[in-house]
């Protein structure tokens, strides 16, 4: 599944960081979020719809997305979301955080 | 902060549209379902299996729905809106509780707010005027003891011209003027004002101009003198005619044209008075005839003056720089160097003061009786309140193990005394409401027995923001001093020690439970201080009334005869007064007829200089009484002779003397005969009178002071009209006053069809007027005293009874092992019986000291009237008996088999 702690359960900041990038290219709803991470990463992480839906609304109470209702792919009604400026900046933020992140837990795995 | 705030917000917009929002998150989850299907389908899942398929990964959709519903609510509001709806099932669930509380909070709040309405209207509420703020009251301190508020002409003059802190100071007096309709000449409220009055008010009119300083000035302007109406005047008067400006109107047989019309919220300086006209203050001369006040000059104290700052300029900068002037005020303008030196010795001296509320006189009358009765009022909410905690935790403790079981069951004892302060807070708001939804009516009829009809004021008592204000505040403080106490105590950490001793069969020591008794004794304290002070306020009265007036007041109707305006000469005049005299007398029940110039207790008064030749000057009260006014008032006639219609002036001047009067001239000796001198100032002669009569004496201006020493001079021989030809007519009658107010209607109609239609008063009507201030008091304290004796048993009778109602097994265990009831009553009374025992001692020495404050009220009353403390002892002894008595009662009727069962 998704990258876990301790008690099995997702990183909120984590999979807040993954549905940001999601919305990077245009508007998406939930279902949308969770198959394009589902495919970008190679079936290797599986959000939870658990998890997934409060993320959304979480993101929206804190003005990183705007929420609108529209019609999906087969027509039927959807609640899409769409990346803020903020946003972009917290994408833009977070991205950099994890990248460090990354690097420094590599720096430590490789060390002799 | 900026995604706290995005939070809050949305939070807000989420709580508004609560279905909407389930609706859009159901169907968000409903949509991810869809899909998810249609995905299992493609991916080749059996149909069957499909559903299946998709509740495993998706779970339990209801589920999600409260994650998601948590997000967004508002913890506070929610938990708010929660524990409203708990407390108002809890409160319905004990209806006698939740009346007994509305209505003591209700009448607490009540009180207070009424009270505070009739202070708003009368001390605190700023004038309907732009910028009231920057207006000040002057003064003259240093004459008198207290603040004297009245300023002569030639004073006002001088300050007027200085333009150092005042952009303007105006002078306003009120004055009742006669207007000449079709019918007759009007009485009609007024006011003389001078030329910065109206600039300083700053009210623009409706139609026309104001008065300005040309209008103001002696002769006036020369197109005739001016004269500003109300709106309320334009509609009764003139039935708002269009073209009102520029028509006349002839006020006191002088001609004014109306220049203008104020709008009907302007109202003046005065906040009590509602003039219908303005007039300049220079036609006073031409208006009051030769006694006017502005040829009494510094003799003539008539005008409330005020000032606009100047801006910048602050109220203590503006207080020095005219006491600072006062000397200099003086020499320019007083006329009366040796007068002036004397009034500077005495340290007399000029002072500004906040003037927002402008100046009415019946603030100096009504300020400290307000106050009073206003910490009365107090008094009543801290008792309301200490009874509702004291019942509120009686009631806390049946409760305890409801609230160990919710503690038990992981409530936090902050949400637990959160709740129980929203049931204090529910009945805090409920009795807030109700109180506040009697004060206008209540504050209004009081404000009406204050003022009561003779004189013609309004008190707006209307509910406006400070009102408001106030009794939220009160709520609020309620709230918190009603609830924590008990909250706390309630769910206070030992509590599982006591569900675990089950009905307190084993019992701990009742240590614990000295909070609620000593508040019960401080309840039955204040309750004493009321009722001791409403016992000193009411004997009080009564021995007011009982002190005598020197005359008999019951019966006596005083007809007020407009005649200033009237334009008879002496001899008329005296024909007039005779035939009205000889109109009345035939009227069924009418017993006697006579006429006065001073009504005693109107508030009038009129002293001139006496002595004996070659003695020294005294000063005394004067009358001026036709014949049978002895007879007709009761006042005895101890020697010589009453005044008759034939004792003109071309007899010699002569003179009736009271008591006091004739031993203050005539020590020791006779006085009938003898000749006294009257002085009436420096620049007249001195008149010589034969003293013809000696009368009782009779009390004069109020009734609180002994009988002064009194002169009474001949209607006959008021010469020449320089006083005021206006008397009253004084008639004692046993019938019906409305016939006796017709008469006197026709009389004056067919003998002088100019005059304003005479106006009847009984004399006992005049003698309560002046007593209001005591009256209200004394009514208000009774009141309050009645309440607190009430409150106070409902509060001992309900503690005792929660306090009783837990102990039943353990009395039900007592009677079982032999006790016998009598045994019983005791044992429960014995509760009370020292609450009540401490409460009246400490409440004896607390009413010993606050009576203290009330003894400047007080007449013929000791503070310490031992009857008053006695009996109010006596009447809570017996209060508080009785509210312990029933439920011991009860207690002893309890079946012990009954009571030890209901473990």
């Amino acid at each position: 599944m998704g990258k876990t702690d301790e008690q099995g359960e997702l990183i909120q900041g984590t999979l807040e960081m993954l549905v940001l990038r999601a919305l990077v290219r245009g508007a998406l709803h939930g279902y949308g979020v969770a198959e394009w991470i589902e495919q970008t990463s190679q079936q290797v992480l599986k959000v939870e719809e658990g998890a997934l839906y409060p993320a959304l609304h979480r993101l929206e109470l804190r003005g990183l997305v705007k929420a609108e209702w529209g019609a999906s792919e087969n027509n039927r009604r959807a609640k899409f979301y769409r990346l803020t400026a903020e946003g972009r900046k917290r994408l833009e933020a977070e991205s950099q955080r994890w990248a460090r992140l990354t690097a420094a837990v590599a720096f430590v795995m490789q060390a002799s | 902060m900026n995604e706290k705030l995005h939070g809050f917000l949305f939070r807000i917009k989420g709580l508004l549209r609560r279905k909407r929002m389930d609706r859009e998150m159901a169907d968000e989850l409903a949509f991810h379902q869809e899909m998810l299907r249609a995905k299992l389908l493609r991916a080749g899942v059996a149909e069957a299996d499909v559903d299946a398929a998709a509740r495993r990964r998706f779970g339990n959709a209801s589920r999600w729905q409260e994650r998601l519903r948590e997000l967004w609510q508002l913890r506070g509001v929610e938990n708010f809106g929660r524990d409203v709806r708990f407390a108002t099932r809890v409160l319905r669930k004990s209806p006698g509780f939740t009346a007994v509380a509305l209505l003591t909070l209700a009448l607490g709040v009540g009180a207070n707010t009424t009270v505070f309405s009739l202070i708003n209207g009368l001390l605190l509420r700023p004038l309907a005027v732009p910028g009231s703020d920057r207006l000040a009251v002057l003064g003259i301190t240093g004459r008198a003891p207290v603040t004297v508020y009245s300023f002569p002409e030639p004073l006002f003059r001088g300050l007027e011209r200085r333009h150092a802190v005042f952009s303007d100071v105006l002078a306003f007096s009120h004055a009742k003027m006669q207007v000449r309709g079709n019918d007759g000449n009007e009485n009609v409220t007024g006011q003389f004002v001078s030329g910065g009055f109206f600039p300083a008010l700053e009210t623009a009119p409706l139609l026309g101009r104001t008065l300005t300083a040309e209008d103001d000035r002696r002769g006036g302007d020369p197109a005739g003198f001016g004269v500003v109406i109300s709106e309320h005047f334009w509609e009764s008067w003139f039935h708002r005619a269009p073209d009102v400006v520029g028509r006349k109107l002839t006020v006191d047989n002088t001609v004014f044209t109306v220049v203008g019309v104020m709008p009907k919220r302007f109202i003046g300086a005065d906040p009590v008075d509602r003039p219908e006209l303005w007039v300049p203050l220079a036609t006073e001369p031409n208006l009051n005839g030769e006694m006017n006040m502005t040829k009494a000059a510094i003799h003539g104290w008539w005008l409330s003056v005020l000032g606009r700052l100047q801006p910048g300029v602050t109220l203590a900068q503006a207080n020095a720089e005219v006491a600072a002037s006062t000397s200099a005020v003086l020499y320019e303008n007083a006329g009366d160097v040796g007068w002036v030196k004397q009034e500077l010795k005495g340290h007399f001296q000029f002072e500004a003061e906040r003037g927002s509320a402008g100046f009415t006189y019946l603030r100096l009358e009504f300020r400290q009786p307000l106050m009073a009765v206003f910490a009365m009022c107090g008094g009543i909410l801290l008792l309301a309140c200490l009874n509702l905690t004291s019942l509120l935790m009686a009631r806390g403790a049946a409760r305890e193990r409801e609230l160990a079981t919710r503690l038990a069951m992981g409530a936090t004892r902050r949400r637990l005394t959160q709740q129980l302060l929203t049931e204090s807070l529910l009945i805090a708001v409920a009795g807030t409401a109700l109180g506040l939804a009697v004060a206008p009516l209540v504050s209004q009829a009081l404000g009406a027995m204050l003022l009561s009809g003779a004189r013609q004021s309004h008190l707006d008592t209307s509910l406006d923001v400070r009102v408001f204000a106030f009794a939220a505040a009160i709520a609020l403080t309620a709230t918190l001093v009603i609830g924590l106490a008990p909250g706390l105590r309630a769910t206070s950490r030992d509590l599982n020690e006591q569900i675990k001793s089950g009905q307190h069969t084993i019992r701990k020591t009742e240590r614990h439970r000295w909070l609620p008794r000593v508040l019960m004794s401080v309840e039955v304290a204040l309750a004493l201080v009321l009722v001791v002070g409403a016992g000193l306020l009411a004997s009080s009265l009564v021995r007011l009334y009982r002190s005598g007036e020197g005359f008999d007041p019951r019966g006596v109707e005083n007809i007020q005869f407009s005649m200033d305006k009237s334009g008879m000469a002496q001899g008329a005049l005296m024909e007039f007064y005779q035939g009205v005299g000889s109109g009345l007398r035939p009227v069924p029940g009418v017993s006697g007829v006579s006429f006065a110039r001073v009504v005693p207790f109107m508030g009038y008064t009129w002293d001139w200089s006496f002595a004996v030749p070659g003695g020294k000057d005294n000063d005394i009260w004067v009358n001026s009484v036709g014949p049978d006014y002895f007879g007709t008032m009761r006042i005895p006639l101890l020697e010589g002779r009453d005044f008759a219609w034939n004792d003109t002036s071309a007899g010699g001047m002569k003179v009736i003397l009271n008591q006091k009067a004739a031993a203050l001239l005539f020590p020791g000796g006779d006085a009938l005969g003898h000749e006294v001198k009257q002085n009436n100032g420096s620049d007249e002669p001195a008149v010589l009178y034969q003293v013809v009569g000696v009368v009782g004496n009779a009390k004069y201006e109020e009734l609180h002071s002994d009988p002064p020493p009194t002169a009474y001079t001949a209607m006959t021989q008021d010469n020449d009209g320089r006083r005021s030809p206006s008397y009253y007519a004084v008639v004692r009658t046993s019938g019906d006053a409305g016939s006796l107010a017709t008469a006197a209607r026709l009389l004056a109609k067919r003998m002088a069809p100019g005059i304003p239609a005479p106006v009847m008063t009984s004399m006992m009507t005049t003698l309560d007027d002046s007593l209001s201030a005591e009256r209200m008091m004394a009514l208000l304290s009774m009141f309050f005293a009645g309440c607190a004796l009430l409150v106070t048993a409902i509060g001992l009778y309900g503690t005792l009874a929660y306090a009783t109602a837990r102990r039943t097994s353990e009395i039900g265990i007592r009677m079982a092992l032999g006790a016998r009831r009598a045994q019983v009553v005791r044992l429960v009374c014995g509760q009370n019986a020292l609450v009540a025992l401490f409460g009246t001692g400490a409440g004896l020495m607390a009413a010993v000291l606050v009576s203290r404050a009330l003894a400047s009220f007080l007449y013929g009353t000791s503070a310490r009237d031992p009857w008053v403390l006695v009996g109010s002892v006596a009447a809570l002894a017996l209060i508080a008996s009785a509210a312990s008595l029933l439920p011991a009662l009860r207690a002893a009727r309890i079946d012990p088999m009954a009571a030890i069962r209901c473990e």
